[in-house]
């Protein structure tokens, strides 16, 4: 755990950041000042709030996998007892947040629900408030002066950890959306050199860049000279998108391989003159079977037609 | 200074190389993909081939930015140099006609998100660039 | 650290290692220079698939050499290049204007053998 939030930490640690998080939450000196005589509180009563925030999240059924597993549950029961301890020592440095972010780390990683582990939060504070306002009943309003200061923490800590599940669940997310766009676009070996690559559906910039990559990936791995793109099934294209084909297609042939661009509509032609693009400067020809022959003339294979089917052999 | 940021001075072209290294090593760390790095690392070797050649010496700062939950990286590149009398003109696009006249600017602005020059004749150039993840 | 040259019949052959300092890339313009008038080599191929970035130093540098052995009387194929140097180069605006490129080192050999002498005949 400690490994990963030195190697990639989910939010941002400047000492900037940190000031913010404390203005944000209207943190101050005075409150710190309150929050150190909670210690001796926090000491004797630390383990019976630890306990309890654990059970309300099992009685919630939440997170099984961290129930589960008796030593992570250890570990996390571990530093939430810390969290805790820290609270009262209220040095709020980047040693702290450092321990939150860990411990947010090992809520995500065990798929704790953002709004479980805010009730159980609450109820912690709660039970945390019960106490303070009997232990220091004999000044009413002071005491509610240090529940208050113990508010602007937990708003603190929130903040932090909120931040950093949402940014895990981005991650997560990002990571099965680049599966998703692994599979929906397939490039094709067709014979010894020479790549199909058929592009179905709107193409927008993410997409754009994954048909690129896999696109002069599968060049090399291929080592195809030539590359076919169809794209009968595209029906509009934006300047964006445009230039980055545009480019793909330089790439290529620095790379060595030439693209050929089948399946050209006259409106996506007319659109792409229209933002500027020199057509003539790619190979374009009508439907996928002229761009094919075409590809593999250019490879030196010799096309001969029968009535039926194109039957290929090699010179 | 963040953990994992890299401070590199630019004297040579050895530095040259340490300075996008460094800068693919911060880049990875923060979670870019493949193709970025190289355009990242390709922006780095830029500007600091400009500082090798134009200013002597000078430094490159790489660090994480973030801005609104996004995630990038930041590079600043900085030195002493005898800075750049017209800043529009050398930022204009010299390569389309393969000019081997042109400074790294215009192209590292194309790789990157963001792009500010400052410079002042006789003092120095800093160059402030940054590139999200998406 | 000096850029290998090997010989494969009249071609040479020179794989850039990764990062190649200035001076690397200076001293093997001169031997590339030197050899081909001493082997008579028609053609040289220079390998860089190890280089992670191309920037446009790089690609100015190549480009001089690869004009030069062309005076020289040997053409030149650059193989190799990266997908994603492919992309950065494109993205910055290089071009290697007017220089041959293939895939890899049997592409740029093919590239550099003589066309036949006879078409076969196209069908249609």
């Amino acid at each position: 755990m400690e490994q990963r939030s030195t190697l990639r930490s989910p939010i941002s640690l400047t000492d900037a950041d940190l000031e913010r998080r404390k203005i944000l939450v209207g943190l101050t000196a005075e409150d710190i000042g309150r929050l150190v005589t909670l210690r001796e509180l926090v000491t004797q009563e630390g383990d019976r709030y630890t306990e309890e925030f654990f059970r309300h999240l099992a009685n919630l059924g939440e997170a099984p996998t961290l129930f589960g597993r008796r030593d992570v549950l250890e570990e996390a029961k571990h530093r939430k007892r810390a969290h805790l301890t820290a609270m009262a020592v209220a040095e709020f440095d980047r040693t702290y947040v450092e321990q939150r972010i860990a411990l947010a780390l090992l809520y995500s990683q065990y798929g704790l629900d953002t709004r479980a582990f805010l009730g159980a939060f609450d109820h912690l504070l709660q039970a945390l408030g019960d106490d303070i306002m009997k232990r220091f009943a004999r000044n009413a309003d002071d005491a509610f002066r240090k529940f208050m200061s113990l508010k602007k923490v937990a708003f603190f800590d929130i903040g932090i950890i909120t931040d950093v599940l949402m940014s895990e669940r981005e991650r997560v997310i990002g990571q099965q959306q680049e599966a998703i766009r692994e599979l929906s676009t397939p490039v094709l070996q067709v014979r010894d050199g020479l790549l199909i690559l058929p592009i179905i559906g709107t193409i927008d910039s993410q997409r754009a860049k994954q048909l690129t990559d896999g696109l002069l990936r599968a060049i090399r791995a291929n080592r195809a000279r030539m590359v076919v793109m169809d794209i009968t099934g595209v029906a509009a294209v934006d300047s964006k998108v445009a230039n980055h084909l545009i480019q793909t297609i330089a790439a290529a042939r620095l790379m060595g391989s030439t693209v050929i661009i089948t399946g050209l509509s006259a409106e996506v032609a007319q659109a792409l003159v229209a933002l500027g693009v020199d057509l003539g400067k790619i190979t374009t020809t009508g439907d996928l079977q002229g761009g094919l022959e075409e590809a593999e003339r250019m490879l030196g294979y010799q096309v001969v037609r029968s009535n039926e089917t194109t039957a290929h052999r090699s010179l | 200074m963040e953990a994992d940021a890299a401070r590199v001075v630019i004297r040579r072209d050895g530095d040259i190389v340490e300075a996008r290294q460094k800068g693919r090593e911060l880049a990875q760390q923060i979670g870019f993909a493949g193709s970025d790095l190289t355009l990242i690392a390709t922006a780095i070797s830029e500007i600091a081939r400009n500082i090798v050649v134009y200013a002597n010496q000078g430094e490159i700062s790489l660090s994480i930015a973030e801005k609104n939950g996004r995630r990038g990286i930041l590079v600043v590149a900085q030195d002493a140099g005898p800075g750049i009398p017209d800043i529009e003109r050398a930022m204009r696009d010299g390569y389309s006609t393969g000019n081997s006249l042109g400074l790294g600017l215009p192209g590292a602005r194309r790789l990157m998100d963001d792009f500010e020059i400052r410079s002042t004749v006789g003092q120095g150039t800093t160059v402030t660039m940054r590139k999200w993840r998406t | 650290m000096a850029i290998p040259i090997l010989k494969q019949g009249d071609i040479l052959i020179a794989s850039l290692q990764a990062a190649p300092t200035d001076q690397d890339l200076v001293q093997l313009k001169d031997d590339l220079a030197e050899r081909i008038g001493r082997l008579r080599s028609r053609g040289v191929v220079i390998d860089v698939s190890a280089l992670d970035v191309m920037d446009s130093f790089a690609t100015r540098t190549l480009r001089g050499i690869a004009h030069a052995t062309k005076l020289r009387g040997a053409n030149t194929v650059i193989v190799g290049i990266q997908p994603d140097v492919a992309f950065a180069m494109v993205r910055l605006g290089l071009s290697l204007d007017g220089i041959a490129t293939a895939l890899d080192l049997e592409e740029g050999f093919a590239w550099l053998q003589p066309p036949p002498i006879a078409e076969a005949p196209r069908g249609s």
